[in-house]
């Protein structure tokens, strides 16, 4: 080999697999990508999977290297992967992963507010309020407000040892706990509130989320 | 070095003062020194309840902006032997009158000469209420058996857990015992597991209640009333004796209402 390759094309069973050098300038990357893409002898529409391996781009270049493979008509994008992203992103993500305990009575008037998932031991009383930008779990009995999901996560739930609350949101949409609703259950036990594909908010048997929501569990170890 | 306690309930009505005057009276019996505090400026009450409206000299405002000393101040009730003092609320101002630095100091001064100071709360979470709670080291909450005045208990007990006071007690007031044995109001069950904090004691309506306050004799002072035996029996437990909860449902176990409640069970 002559000379150094900056672009290495691989294909794999996902689809084509674009390995970008991450020792070398960024514009003589850019280069060569423009070039392999340009002349590559292909027909029809193929997938390609880009690494930029530790090379951190930012939004600017990410989006010049999609514009670049894009400039071909038979390559789509269907993913970047990175081995690095900035330390913001990285606390941003520890937050929103983290599950935040709370020991205690939620009373009305008291806000309870996590970044992550919330775990509330003790009691939502009416008028107290927890929110969570992931899901919130309470042992205990919630009769109060709940927001689940409130930076827009749908797939987040509310689960609660005694569901009798007043108000349930997921994401942006709420629920009032009338008594016309048909979702409420006489003995509501061990139950969990979740964000149903048909837009609606619904309420199920506690056991029923590893199906719901198999993504929820973080559990790693044990056999 | 005495103790402070505040009594307080969020919602109006539902017997603060009363309570504050039969506690401070049945601690006195007990032959404590006991000083009453109305923190109700603007609508005082606690005064008329005990009878000394007409003894009434300085207030409480009056102390606070050092026009008189506390001693000028403090009603004594002559029926107890120099057992029950009363310092009472202005009338003439608001409850913006005074700081919550301003009690802590002035309760601070009290507790050194006697052995309860009771501070009977006003209505509400404002102004009043932080001068209230300000100097106190205990709390007690009174709430009935309705819905809304165990809301506003839960309200006032998340305010008090987070102060730098000891954890609050209940008493539940007014009971209706045939209410509560039907099951139309709450019950004393189900207002503890929802505000889940201990209880301190409970009350059962009567009459006499409302008549002996009007004459300015609290209830208390009749040993055969049951809402009097009730506030006794909390005085004993505040005083450290263990007193068994009087029974909601007294008078409707016969032989016969024994034999039925096994059959019913």
């Amino acid at each position: 080999m002559t000379k150094q390759q900056y672009v290495t094309i691989k294909g794999t069973k996902e689809g084509l697999v674009l390995r970008l050098d991450d020792k070398c300038a960024y514009s003589e990357m850019i280069a060569e990508l423009r070039r392999k893409v340009e002349d590559d002898g292909l027909e029809g529409l193929a997938e390609v999977q880009i690494h930029t391996g530790s090379r951190y781009c930012n939004e600017e270049e990410l989006k010049e290297i999609m514009n670049t493979i894009h400039g071909s008509p038979n390559l789509r994008v269907s993913k970047i992967q990175s081995d690095v992203i900035t330390m913001e992103e990285c606390n941003r993500k520890v937050l929103e992963n983290q599950s935040e305990t709370y020991i205690g009575i939620v009373r009305s008037g008291q806000v309870v507010k996590a970044e992550g998932d919330l775990v509330v031991v003790g009691d939502v009383n009416p008028n107290g309020r927890v929110v969570a930008a992931g899901s919130i779990y309470v042992l205990g009995r919630l009769k109060g407000i709940a927001h689940a999901g409130s930076n827009g996560n749908t797939k987040a739930v509310i689960a609660a040892s005694w569901l009798e609350a007043t108000h349930l949101i997921i994401a942006d949409k709420m629920e009032t706990m009338t008594d016309e609703l048909t979702i409420l259950s006489e003995q509501p036990e061990m139950e969990c509130a979740y964000l149903h594909p048909n837009g609606f908010i619904a309420i199920d048997r506690l056991q029923e989320l590893r199906i719901l929501r198999p993504g929820l569990s973080s559990f790693k170890g044990g056999s | 070095m005495g103790e402070a306690i505040v009594i307080t309930s969020g919602k109006g009505g539902v017997g603060k003062t009363t309570t504050s005057a039969n506690l401070g009276t049945a601690l006195a019996l007990q032959g404590k020194k006991v000083c009453l505090i109305d923190t109700d400026i603007g609508l005082r009450n606690l005064d008329v309840i005990l009878g000394l409206e007409n003894r009434i000299i300085y207030d409480l405002v009056d102390v606070i902006e050092g026009r008189c000393k506390v001693q000028q101040a403090l009603v004594k009730d002559k029926r107890f032997d120099d057992g029950l003092f009363l310092l009472p609320a202005a009338q003439t101002t608001d409850k913006n009158a005074v700081n919550p630095e301003q009690m802590k100091t002035l309760i601070t001064e009290l507790k050194r000469d006697y052995d309860y100071i009771l501070i009977d709360c006003p209505a509400g979470i404002e102004q009043g209420f932080k001068n209230a709670i300000s100097g106190a080291d205990r709390a007690i909450v009174v709430t009935t058996p309705e819905i809304s005045a165990v809301r506003d208990a839960d309200r006032i007990i998340g305010l008090l857990e987070n102060e730098d006071i000891e954890p609050p007690k209940l008493i539940i007031n007014r009971i209706r015992r045939h209410l509560m044995n039907n099951g139309d109001s709450l019950d004393v069950n189900d207002i503890t597991t929802h505000l889940s904090i201990d209880l301190l004691g409970i009350i059962l309506d009567d009459e006499n209640v409302i008549s002996s306050s009007n004459k300015g004799e609290p209830v208390v002072m009749d040993p055969s009333n049951p809402a009097a035996i009730g506030y006794r029996n909390i005085a004993r437990r505040i005083l450290g004796e263990s007193v068994p909860l009087m029974s909601v449902d007294k008078g409707k176990t016969g032989f016969f209402g024994k034999l039925k409640a096994i059959f019913s069970r």
